[in-house]
């Protein structure tokens, strides 16, 4: 491996501060990740298993399942556009820039944005690109590239934050994590109300419906994909998933897998355009799917990498990346790549060649962990090992590949192992060779210290060879087989092992399910930092004008009166309630029904429409929400196929107040979508 | 008549650890298999495989597999990355060739490896022997995750009487050997290994009880390295000591 990847591994391992936050990342989502599948009936190995499968289905029969999404979002109203690199897609957003006259772009977090590298090709293009996810917009203000897929800066502490804050935005000094995130807050929500084009990624492409999914904690992806007049979601080519209950198992699995959360705050089903009546939403939504690889990789032995969901929990898991952080792994030619870790160190090869990229997959000791940890249950340490092999391959025409990526010395010791091993003779020769020289070597109590540049004496002694290996031993000889018969017995295996019981990341039976969903509901909702109030669909009016009369509000945005308890609206506004029903960045405090609650994660599915504006729940600081009792529902998947979710332009599912936690892991309520939910339960509707 | 089972050294055990292989031989006997070992064995071809030389690879694994094939019966191995590398690694390497790849799965479907053997194959979950001593347990990458066992060992050390077993922090974590890339990335290896050490210290255990030899040379040479007294030793050799059947244990 190059010079300068060494050194930056050293570098990595010599950082005290990257080491803290590192130790810091691992711990607290291996934790999380353990309690955060508890909840569910079926187990975690159950439940990826059948991912695993759902997921082969689509990479396996990929061209028809994407013809399928991308005529249904097609006919919802999406433009689409199939990239075949990234020099396509970026060309196709510049296109849609000219055309719109866009200046400013604000951007939530894609990791395809990363791989075409759209925010330095679109500002050399003269655009002013603004990214939105705190970590990413952190990483941005110091030129950086994101550390991780899931948090971009985790590698930095608040100092570092507190210190780019400063030069960048004039921040007075704070290591305050509140006012970090408040100050980024204030700048961000301007570039929302001001962009002329929204860039977002989409988690995932329902073929069935043809409606693209963005898993958000934040509500800077509802704002890009709400406010600005244009909008281009970009998507790999594999990411999609057949129908509304796979995507219910795919959601059961993401967040949980990677920030230990049932759902995240904002899941949002994005499925066409704003319908006549809704007034609000993009004018334009563009999708556009990037192949840049992938369909080569479908058809190689690589091909099982494509399952992955993004969710990072192989990073979290690897003792390597525990140690060396997002940044180390670095190309040939010291080039970044946006998939970093175990997943990365497949992917990375698999889309940007073996020759750019593989010299990652020899950073691991192929332990497992990511196996373990991966929701799909993709055999990561298999598919690394077919990295290794490729790039240990001497070159053939036409690949270019200059040369075997397993270094000189190991290469030269394995090949003479080889001839040595495969004969008995020369094997006891060898071990008696090895014997002689290691007992010229000075050891202690029969273990020597070799120099550091053999690699192993760097950090361990190693034990001589023994005097007179087993194989020529009296025992050995007494135990050489003789002629008869022995029927074998018990069971045969077949390679599979007899029991899988990893000890990580792995939780308990699942905990009895309480029927009470209401109550269910109201614990999920409050360990979120939501509050739930119980009334009578009579005493509603007065509890809402409590609540208000509690903040000092006296102008709110609420939905059309007849998405609303009948007399709602009416009552508020006797009481002195200014009411509107367009956006205005000034209110405060929102006011909408729902459609449905979800008692397992404490959420609410609300539908746009006409009369249900979604960004009377987004942008506010406030959001009220009444939700029937009679709508409970246990799980996502029985809310999902609703026919009005089904049919909606766009549905937002809301489990909570906004959040965030990319400053140093701590966690901070109140980004950009509301910082407080009350939810108004009422008996009937 | 009793079972008779075919023991595969491994090339660690076989040129750094020959008592090890004496106490498999000797705890084997004492619950009465007939062992037997064939002349001839290598190595399974693991550390070529795994550094991605799979032509490297091949000649050792088609030696090994001719070795064996020669013989019947289960096949016992002490070591959980041998025998993963000969009943997973093996399917792998020859994917491509099904001549050998038939011959290979005939020989994985009988590998065991070692406390697998004794606890899955021979029903034995308690030995009936003694260890008045404090030990924790370092479960390695390839026996716990590619195999999946860790059961076993577990259930055979806490049967010993008089011991005190401690659990060993983020047991699961691993050591850091890998084969090559404890060469290949000497540093990373060490600071998981260092690690490793830590959580061995605060086990306070003084020793550490693991199923193969890659792990255990890892670890014991680091805590040498550092001057540790804690000792780590094969499971084999423990329960050969704990069962008075000679020999003794590495440090």
């Amino acid at each position: 491996m190059p010079d300068s990847f060494q050194q930056n591994i050293r570098k990595a391992l010599a950082d005290p501060q990257l080491q803290g936050a590192l130790d810091g990342n691992a711990e607290r989502r291996q934790a999380a990740f353990t309690a955060a599948f508890e909840s569910l009936p079926e187990s975690r190995q159950a439940l990826r298993q059948r991912a695993h499968a759902m997921r082969q289905t689509v990479i396996a029969d990929l061209d028809r399942y994407l013809d399928q999404f991308a005529a249904r979002a097609a006919a919802n109203g999406f433009t689409i556009h199939f990239a075949h690199d990234e020099t396509q897609a970026v060309e196709m957003v510049l296109q849609i820039a000219r055309r719109s006259n866009a200046r400013l772009i604000a951007k939530s977090k894609t990791m395809v944005g990363e791989e075409i590298h759209l925010n330095r090709r679109l500002e050399q293009a003269g655009l002013q690109v603004v990214e939105t996810d705190l970590g990413e917009y952190i990483v941005q203000l110091r030129g950086e590239p994101p550390s991780h897929i899931i948090t971009p800066a985790v590698h930095l502490n608040r100092q570092q934050v507190a210190r780019t804050f400063e030069e960048k935005l004039g921040l007075p000094y704070t290591t305050d994590i509140p006012a970090l995130t408040g100050a980024a807050r204030q700048v961000l929500r301007q570039t929302f109300l001001e962009a002329d084009i929204g860039v977002s990624g989409a988690n995932f492409g329902v073929a069935e419906t043809g409606a693209i999914v963005l898993v958000t904690n934040e509500g800077n992806g509802r704002m890009c994909t709400t406010l600005p007049p244009v909008h281009i979601a970009l998507m790999g080519i594999e990411r999609i998933v057949p129908t509304l209950d796979d995507l219910a198992l795919a959601l059961s699995l993401l967040p949980r897998s990677a920030t230990g959360q049932k759902l995240s705050v904002y899941t949002s089903l994005i499925q066409g355009l704003p319908r006549p009546g809704e007034n609000e939403g993009p004018a334009e939504r563009h999708l556009i799917l990037l192949d840049n690889g992938r369909g080569r990789m479908k058809d190689s032995p690589l091909a099982e990498a494509l399952l992955c969901i993004r969710c990072g929990a192989c990073l979290n898991a690897c003792p390597v990346f525990r140690e060396i952080g997002g940044h180390a792994y670095a190309g040939r030619h010291g080039e970044q790549t946006p998939y970093p870790g175990p997943i990365g160190s497949v992917v990375s090869p698999g889309l940007f060649g073996v020759e750019r990229f593989g010299h990652l997959a020899r950073l691991s000791s192929l332990c497992g962990a990511c196996k373990d940890a991966c929701p799909v249950d993709i055999d990561l340490p298999r598919l690394l090992l077919e990295v290794r092999s490729q790039g240990a391959a001497p070159s053939t025409p036409p690949e270019p590949r200059p040369q075997s990526q397993v270094p000189i010395g190991v290469r030269l010791s394995l090949h003479l192992f080889s001839l040595t091993a495969r004969s008995p003779t020369r094997f006891a020769l060898a071990q008696r060779l090895g014997g002689l020289f290691s007992r010229m070597a000075p050891a202690r109590n029969g273990w020597m210290r070799l120099p550091a540049f053999t690699g192993w004496g760097y950090g361990r002694d190693l034990p001589r060879l023994a005097a007179q290996p087993f194989s020529a031993s009296k025992t050995a000889r007494r135990l050489s087989p003789k002629p008869g018969d022995n029927p074998l017995r018990k069971k045969a295996l077949t390679g599979q092992p007899i029991s899988a019981s990893p000890l990580v990341m792995t939780g308990p039976a699942a905990a009895p399910v309480s029927q009470d969903l209401a109550a269910r509901f109201s614990q999920e909702l409050e360990d979120l930092g939501g509050s739930v109030v119980g009334c009578t669909a009579a005493d509603l009016p007065q509890r809402v004008l409590d609540y208000l009369a509690s903040v000092q509000v006296r102008q709110i945005q609420a939905w059309e009166a007849p998405y609303l308890p009948a007399g709602l609206l009416d009552a508020l506004q006797a009481a002195g309630i200014e009411i509107a029903h367009a956006a205005n960045p000034e209110i405060k405090v929102g006011l909408t029904g729902a459609l449905a609650g979800i008692a397992e994660s404490g959420s609410l599915a609300l539908p746009a429409g006409p009369g249900c504006p979604l960004t009377a729940s987004l942008l506010p600081e406030i959001h009220l929400a009444v939700l029937a009792r009679t709508h409970l529902y246990e799980r996502l998947s029985e809310a999902l196929p609703l026919p009005a979710v089904r049919n909606a332009s766009s549905v937002v599912i809301v489990s909570g107040p906004s959040r965030t936690a990319d400053i140093e892991m701590t966690l901070t309520i109140g980004v950009h979508g509301p910082g407080k939910l009350v939810v108004f339960l009422i008996d009937s509707n | 008549m009793p079972e008779t089972a075919q023991l595969f050294i491994t090339c660690l055990i076989d040129s750094l650890y020959p008592s090890t292989a004496e106490s498999v031989v000797r705890v084997l006997q004492h619950l009465g298999v007939q062992v037997e070992a064939p002349p001839g064995q290598t190595c399974c071809g693991q550390p070529a495989f795994n550094a991605g030389l799979r032509p490297q690879a091949a000649p050792i694994a088609r030696h090994t597999i001719e070795v064996f094939e020669k013989t019947s019966g289960p096949i016992v191995i002490p070591s959980g990355s041998c025998a993963a590398m000969i009943r997973i690694g093996y399917l792998e390497l020859f994917a491509h060739e099904p001549p050998w790849l038939e011959r290979a799965r005939r020989l994985a479907e009988r590998t065991f490896e070692f406390t697998e053997f004794v606890v899955d194959y021979l029903c034995v979950t308690d030995l009936n022997a003694s260890y008045p001593g404090r030990l924790t347990y370092h479960p390695s990458c390839h026996l716990l995750r590619e195999l999946g066992v860790d059961r076993q060992p577990r259930q055979l050390l806490k049967s010993l009487r008089g011991v005190e077993f401690v659990e060993l922090p983020w047991a699961a974590d691993c050591c850091g050997f890998g084969g090559v890339f404890s060469v290949e990335q000497p540093e990373i290896s060490t600071a998981m290994l260092a690690r490793k050490i830590e959580n061995i210290q605060a086990a306070s255990a003084p020793l550490v009880v693991a199923c193969d030899a890659g792990c255990i040379t890892n670890i014991q040479g680091g805590l040498l390295r550092l001057g540790r007294p804690e000792r780590v030793v094969h499971i084999a050799d423990l329960l050969a000591e704990a069962l008075s059947l000679g020999g003794s244990h590495a440090g």
